[in-house]
């Protein structure tokens, strides 16, 4: 591919060039997946050798115990989160990339919206947290509880449950639609039937990411889901949430080793989590990239 | 999702008869313009409603503290437990006066130490997941950078604070201090080199975390190059290394700055990771890089709680402003990458040299 | 060197078993005094209600929150219709999520400011039981018992002190060889109620220069290079440990982990001008001291007393609790919860304070604290 010719002027220099950019894009891939190594290694390492099983199953008790009432108060926040900002964000998608009429600019409309979802998606989330715990839990009386968490959370997704949804539809090919068109369906039933169906893996896969970065916050939760050791209540008000980020982050400065045991647990429980999430949006981007691929 | 992607151009076609569908459909359609119109407007009014809060709750701490809120550098709570006073109308302890300038100037400073890091590793992987690795060993290399964009930023601040920060200033930091020269700049790298908490520890970590925004959005930038430019260009004779720099990388710039200023919004913003490894010192500027300090997110989610000891709730309207002041740069950064990337999109059209 | 301390656990429990293991040298006609103390609690007569089914919530300190998650499991065992919910999210936002309703009972090193009382009559502050604080520091070569004072600590926090083998640490200190080591002065990064105590040290021991009124949960800190901040207790474990120079402020419940990390503690000057050890009988002397004194409402900082023989950086635990709770049943369970948990018999007794070296309650205080519980309705 790089063969160099030898009339070329002055190739001593040009090939040491070419073996340092050669050497400089090894050695940054190697700073990213080193790093990443290293943090997921340094988990593993910590939390492996000592892991019981029970800890599955057994409530906490703060610096020590177990970690069922995080595991299902996470798996909670994420099950409000996709309903919240599931059907928000996709909802929001398909009106951009479907819906909205064009303006006489031939651009389409929802300007507004656009803004406010790029801004949305690099919003710090402790301001958001900050304004939950002001105004939502302090203000209305919420308490620390599951409905401001996920009130939160949700706003801090939509945007990339929205964006995905949209850059999804957009690569819907336009074939589709104009066949649907011709065979006399309604926009809503060809939507239903044609355009969304055929983008939804690159919808749900927006959607477990989102999953995945809502599953993983810690500033936000800390001042609207509160800390709970108990599992959490059926009511979304006025019951604190137990999460998996709150036992990280308060436990690893503890005194008690047993705390240490309870971050590094906590820690691994993510990292499966987040992991069991891009594996599986991983398997269906594969899925549908075979089949598309057949298509052509 | 490999289907060609269609030519936005096309979309507008595709639209505006569908309406003049099948009549019994009709209200079906209705109601997907109608629930897509709602669920458009609750993100907006979402975002109105937290910069309303914010704006409320900050406006007894902007009458008192002014626009010197952020040129100042002194981070007083006043007497918690003596007196009150009046400033302008508005009630706080004794002696409290709060002033951002170190805060803000910290956010700024690990941000940039941020870019600094992540934007060449991030094209530096890109390139050799795309063109350097063959395809067996780029496509699990790539999912390690996205592992690393998912991995929680807690659990990445950990990491920062029990083994990177140690190893760095047992291992790394007084190398670096005792080998540069004392010149501008580069004095900045020398002196004490602290315990491994201060900017440099949180800038890298930022940087850490930066690199799968920038890096993969580089890589989709790359793939969608066409392959003929290139190959002309080495058909002309250049190296693969005069390729990225004169065929590939221009050819995809502004989307590059794009991402990149999309890095620096989640730099700007990032709160739990920086709180555990930047030293969280308030009311100074570091002296060197190796310093400790505290940024914006950071003083919030770490002074929100002793805040609320401050009954005449100045305390917490202050950081309302400093929650403010962060809102703003992080609109700004946004919309400034939004036109960034939208005026390479159109660019991108015209161009056409494929 | 961890003797002196370990004898004055070990005798926390003596006091409790009324045994007469005191071979350790330190004075006992004190602990004699004390020792009396926790027995004329018992007859306090605290009945501990009958609470109705109730999911109860705790936030607040984190120097109290490891002795919740002994309390509440304990309680619950006794009163399983009761569950209690407990987070460590700092005091400053257990007194407010304890005014503003959002949870039962707000915990906080520090009592109500003024300001705060004054914002909301409703909140009560109740002594749970006693902790203090130690002044830990990482000299390379020293081992001994540093005394320190006020004074000094405020010249090291401003940054007028910055050398170990400064002249009037060793002046304070003949026959220690102190290096030239530079000090690294620790402080909090977040909120803390240990904040509060160590400056409130500062003020009542220097008040002309440090500030007489310059004490809080987050106070103003010099803009100082050499110094560091830590997060939590935890946290100044670590950065001290890391840094040899350092001096940090620690509440007791880590002590255990400080002297594993190797840190050792001063003796600290009192109001009466002697140099304690942060032992446990000088603890309850001060306490028994300020026992006579503490008002009704519990609010008193038992900061730097004229005690003899008394250690000066002491302080209660506090429950911060609304008056009004969102009901009856609630209000009974709250009630039953802080009657056990002060109470001589059930959580005030050595078996779970040992494990965060706290102390139990003078018997005044018990009697005042379940008059202040008896009032939630």
């Amino acid at each position: 591919m790089s063969v160099v010719p030898a009339s070329y002027p002055s190739t001593r220099w040009r090939r040491a060039k070419v073996g340092l950019f050669r050497a400089f894009t090894i050695l940054a891939l190697a700073f990213v997946i080193g790093p990443a190594l290293w943090i997921i290694g340094g988990v593993v390492v910590k939390a492996v050798p000592g892991w019981r099983w029970n800890v599955l199953t057994t409530l906490s008790q703060g610096t020590s115990g177990g970690l069922e009432n995080a595991i299902v108060g996470t798996l909670l926040l994420m099950l409000g989160v996709t309903v919240v900002a599931g059907s928000i964000g996709i909802l929001t998608g398909i009106y951009l990339a479907e819906i909205a009429p064009p303006t006489r600019r031939g651009r389409s409309s929802g300007a507004v919206v656009r803004v406010v979802i790029d801004v949305l998606s690099g919003f710090p989330s402790i301001v958001l947290g900050y304004v939950g715990y002001v105004a939502l839990v302090v203000g209305l009386h919420w308490g620390y509880s599951f409905l401001p968490a996920v009130l939160i959370l949700s706003l801090m997704v939509i945007p990339y449950i929205a964006k995905a949804t949209e850059s999804a539809l957009h690569q819907v090919p336009t074939s589709y639609r104009e066949g649907a068109e011709a065979l006399g369906m309604s926009l809503g039933y060809g939507l239903r039937k044609v355009v969304v169906r055929s983008a939804l893996p690159g919808i749900v896969t927006g959607l477990l990411l989102a999953l995945a970065i809502a599953g993983g916050e810690t500033a936000p939760l800390l001042y609207t889901a509160g800390a709970s050791n108990t599992l959490p209540s059926i009511a979304p008000l006025h019951h604190p949430v137990a999460y998996l980020t709150y036992y990280v982050w308060t436990d690893w400065n503890q005194p008690m080793a047993s705390a240490h045991v309870v971050s590094y647990d906590a820690s691994l429980i993510l990292i499966v989590m987040v992991l069991t999430l891009l594996v599986v949006s991983r398997v269906i981007v594969a899925r549908t990239q075979r089949h598309s691929e057949s298509a052509r | 999702m490999t289907v060609p992607s269609t030519p936005r151009s096309a979309t507008p076609v595709a639209r505006d008869p569908r309406a003049t569908g099948v009549r019994r459909h009709r209200r079906e359609d209705r109601a997907w313009r109608i629930g897509g119109r709602l669920a458009t407007i609750l993100p907006i009014v979402g975002f109105a409603f937290v910069m309303i809060v914010l704006a409320v709750k900050a406006w007894p701490a902007f009458r008192v503290s002014g626009l010197g809120f952020i040129t100042h550098s002194a981070w007083q709570p006043g007497n918690t437990y003596g007196g009150t006073q009046r400033v302008h109308g508005v009630l706080i302890p004794q002696g409290a006066t709060y002033g951002a300038w170190p805060m803000l100037l910290g956010t700024l400073q690990t941000s940039a130490i941020a870019l600094l890091v992540a934007l060449p590793i991030s094209i530096g992987t890109a390139f050799a997941l795309t063109e350097r690795l063959p395809k067996w060993l780029s496509a699990p290399l790539g999912f390690f950078v996205e592992i690393l964009a998912g991995v929680p930023s807690v659990i990445i601040g950990l990491w920062g604070v029990l083994v990177l920060g140690p190893f760095l200033s047992r291992d790394v930091y007084p190398i670096v201090a005792n080998h540069l020269p004392n010149v501008p700049v580069l004095r900045y790298f020398r002196g004490s080199v602290g315990y491994g908490e201060g900017l440099l520890t949180s800038g890298l970590v930022l940087g850490l975390m930066i690199v799968p925004v920038i890096a993969s959005t580089t890589r989709d930038l790359f793939l969608q190059v066409p392959p003929l430019p290139k190959e002309g260009a080495l058909a002309l004779g250049m190296t693969d290394a005069e390729v990225a720099r004169r065929v590939t990388i221009p050819w995809v710039r502004s989307g590059i700055i794009g991402a990149t200023v999309l890095g620096l919004g989640r730099a700007l913003g990032e709160t739990i990771a920086v709180a555990m490894v930047s030293g969280s010192v308030l009311g100074t500027v570091a002296p060197n890089v190796y310093g400790t300090m505290t940024t914006i997110a950071a003083t919030i989610v770490t002074q929100l709680d002793s805040a609320a000891t401050d009954g005449t709730g100045f305390a917490v309207a202050t950081l309302a402003e400093a929650g403010l002041v962060l809102a703003i740069i992080s609109v700004v950064v946004n919309l400034l990458a939004r036109t960034i990337v939208r005026r390479a999109g159109r660019m991108a059209a015209p161009v056409g040299r494929a | 060197m961890t003797t002196t301390l370990r004898s004055g656990v070990r005798l926390m429990t003596v006091l409790t078993i009324a045994g007469a293991l005191t071979a350790t040298g330190l004075s006992t006609a004190a602990s004699a005094g004390t020792k009396k103390k926790p027995k004329a609690a018992a007859p306090a007569t605290i009945t501990v209600e009958k609470p109705a089914a109730a999911n109860l919530t705790e936030t607040g300190s984190t120097l109290l929150y490891p002795l919740w998650n002994i309390w509440g499991p304990a309680y619950h065992h006794t009163y399983p219709q009761v569950t209690l919910t407990t987070a460590g999210t700092g005091s400053g936002t257990g007194i407010a999520d304890a005014t503003n309703n959002t949870v039962n009972i707000g915990s906080s090193d520090a009592y109500l400011s003024p300001s705060t009382v004054a914002a909301n009559p409703g909140l009560l502050n109740i002594p749970l039981a006693i902790s203090y604080q130690v002044i830990a520091y990482n000299i390379p070569g020293v081992t001994a018992h540093l005394k320190l004072n006020g004074t000094i600590l405020t010249k090291i926090y401003l940054g007028r002190i910055t050398r170990w083998d400064d002249p009037a640490i060793a002046k304070l200190n003949p026959g220690i060889n102190l290096p030239g080591t530079t000090i690294v002065p620790v402080h909090r990064a977040d909120g803390s109620g240990d904040t509060f105590l160590f400056s409130q040290y500062l003020a009542r021991q220097d008040g002309p220069e440090w500030g007489s009124g310059n004490y809080g949960t987050s106070v103003t800190w010099p803009a100082l290079h050499s110094a560091l901040s830590a997060q939590g207790n935890g946290g100044m474990v670590t950065t001290c440990q890391a840094t040899p120079g350092c001096i940090a402020y620690i509440g007791i419940s880590f002590l255990a982990q400080a002297q594993k990390a190797g840190l050792q503690y001063a003796q600290l000057l009192n109001g009466n001008g002697q140099y304690m050890m942060p032992t446990a009988q000088a603890v309850a002397k001060e306490a028994a001291q300020y026992a006579n004194i503490t008002p009704a409402s519990g609010a008193i900082s038992m900061i730097n007393g004229r005690v003899n023989g008394g250690y000066p950086i002491i302080n209660y635990e506090y429950g911060i609790v609304n008056k009004n709770q969102t009901s009856a049943s609630t209000a009974q369970a709250v009630r039953s919860l802080l009657e056990w948990a002060i109470s001589p018999k059930f959580g005030n007794q050595m078996k779970f304070l040992n494990q965060v070296n706290f102390l139990p309650l003078p018997a005044k205080v018990v009697a005042q604290s379940y008059k202040q519980i008896k009032s939630i309705k």
